[in-house]
């Protein structure tokens, strides 16, 4: 199970990047956005500009908008993400599956992106299909929920952390990719470097 | 007059083949070292399904290079405003503006290939309407600095009448430009009587600075093979009356005698006597070698703005 940091509610844009390259930086798999309909991947690319690693997952309103003018947009910022993007698409079903052959590189009643995605394919989800949460601070009660998601064949999990990133990145990324995590070495690193 | 660099497009040509990655990446670069060299802007074109990946999504571009820059301008020459959904555009161009505190620039044109109505759905002889419509959104939605893309009298006194830039195609005369100016401001002058400073005028011209004659046929080798693009995207020059496509050498000849090429001192003196704010050198052709490229924009920054800032409109 890979965890998606949840940056869709802080509001300024200093502390969005901010906490974008501490996700960067430890090794956090993803890095949820989004902004005002029609600036989403403008969010995206800002925040994309500033990290090298991490995965961007653009959450964009379908709705009122041309599919094929949706899909130009997540094929460019895949282009400047440099093959590090991932959506969560809001909209009919109808034009989800139109951006979704597109973003797969594939003609849609004969429309082909041009540039193509970096990526393969870029990866489409619907918000119900990633469930969300927000961890606690007590690391057995962030255990305990780390293990539920992870048990349950859950993929992603976006996650909301309102303590040091580097924290979240030693208490639940391993723990969220193992089901063997070693707690013990978790808590010995939090002894020889305490976390503020 | 200010001095910005364009067109940025983002392509991968068949005369220059690149990785796209490679591309974005290189806008980056670019717009860094402009900015390191004192240049007021950086503009991106737009296209939709051609084949070489001309850039169809302008704004998550101007966010990258926007984020990569402190000071720099970046703007839209020109977002195709018909094939979008205005308050999409609107509250991108806020945004942009929020994330760089005012380093973005909205310039927007109508269109010209009906391909890429086809792809969007949307009826081409409609495309005034459209653009109407669109720039009534763009007035109660957005602070942002916006200039249209214009190439006759009748499209410059509109955008002066709605008290927005022009965008002027860069291979008009001297006197055809000035006059396309003239219009413009008597229309803004007109609808805004109690107005004390016009909209502003930004001029976009092929242009390379160059040292010998040898270099100097290099480039304008280059300005004219840019045009292949064109020719490709359909694109007609309307004011020589030479169809670009079926004439492609004539209409060539024609962007070449257009062309301002030389010292930077020749190039000044060129300049001299447009009426205008800004100046924006198109220099982002597909064939030179990327070292040319960045030595122009060194040469433009240190060379050539010094020379120009008191020159054009004064107010």
């Amino acid at each position: 199970m890979r965890l998606l940091l949840d940056l869709r509610r802080i509001s300024e844009p200093a502390e969005r990047e901010r906490l974008a390259r501490e996700a960067d930086e430890n090794g956090i798999w993803g890095v949820v956005v989004t902004g005002p309909q029609g600036g989403e991947c403008v969010e995206a690319s800002a925040i994309a500009t500033t990290t090298h690693h991490v995965t961007i997952v653009v959450d964009v309103d379908g709705n009122d908008v041309h599919p094929t003018t949706l899909a130009e947009e997540i094929s460019v910022l895949d282009q400047i993400t440099q093959r590090r993007t991932m959506v969560i698409f809001r909209g009919t079903s109808t034009s989800k599956a139109t951006i979704a052959t597109l973003l797969s590189g594939l003609p849609s009643q004969g429309v082909i992106l041009s540039p193509p995605p970096a990526q393969a394919s870029i990866p489409i989800q619907s918000p119900e299909d990633i469930p969300q949460t927000k961890l606690p601070e007590d690391v057995t009660q962030l255990a305990t929920i780390i293990d539920q998601y992870r048990d349950s064949q859950t993929a992603f999990l976006i996650v909301s952390w309102e303590r040091p990133i580097k924290e979240l990145a030693r208490h639940a990324v391993g723990r969220a990719a193992s089901t063997d995590f070693p707690q013990m070495v978790a808590d010995m690193a939090d002894q020889i470097d305490p976390i503020d | 007059m200010d001095m910005g660099i364009g067109l940025w497009c983002l392509q991968s040509t068949a005369t220059s083949p690149r990785s796209f990655g490679q591309a974005y990446q290189e806008l980056a670069e670019d717009a860094r070292l402009a900015e390191d060299n004192g240049i007021h802007s950086l503009w991106l074109s737009e296209h939709h399904g051609y084949y070489d990946g001309y850039c169809p999504a302008l704004m998550p571009a101007a966010g990258a290079a926007l984020a990569a820059t402190e000071s720099i301008q970046i703007g839209t020459g020109v977002l195709l405003l018909p094939l979008h959904e205005p308050h999409r555009v609107a509250n991108a161009a806020n945004l942009l503006n929020e994330q760089s505190s005012g380093r973005f620039q909205l310039g927007v044109g109508m269109g010209y290939r009906p391909v890429e109505f086809e792809i969007k759905e949307r009826d081409m002889s409609q495309r005034l309407k459209l653009m109407n419509a669109g720039l009534d959104v763009l007035r109660t939605t957005t602070q942002t600095p916006t200039w249209v893309g214009i190439s006759s009298e009748k499209a410059a006194e509109r955008a002066g009448r709605r008290g927005l830039g022009l965008f002027i195609s860069g291979a008009f005369s001297k006197d055809v430009v000035n006059t396309l100016i003239q219009a413009h401001r008597t229309a803004w002058a007109q609808s805004n009587p109690s107005g004390d400073t016009p909209p502003p005028v930004g001029l976009l011209r092929n242009l390379w600075i160059v040292d010998t004659e040898a270099e100097r046929r290099q480039a304008l080798d280059w300005v004219r093979s840019s045009y292949l693009v064109y020719a490709g995207l359909g694109w007609g020059a309307d004011n020589t009356g030479v169809d670009f496509v079926s004439q492609i050498e004539t209409s060539m000849d024609e962007v070449e005698k257009s062309a301002t090429v030389g010292s930077a001192e020749e190039i000044a003196t060129e300049l001299d006597g447009y009426d205008v704010d800004l100046v924006v050198c198109r220099i982002g052709y597909d064939q030179p070698p990327r070292t040319a490229l960045t030595e122009v924009i060194e040469r433009i920054g240190r060379e050539l703005t010094p020379l120009v800032q008191d020159l054009g409109v004064q107010w």
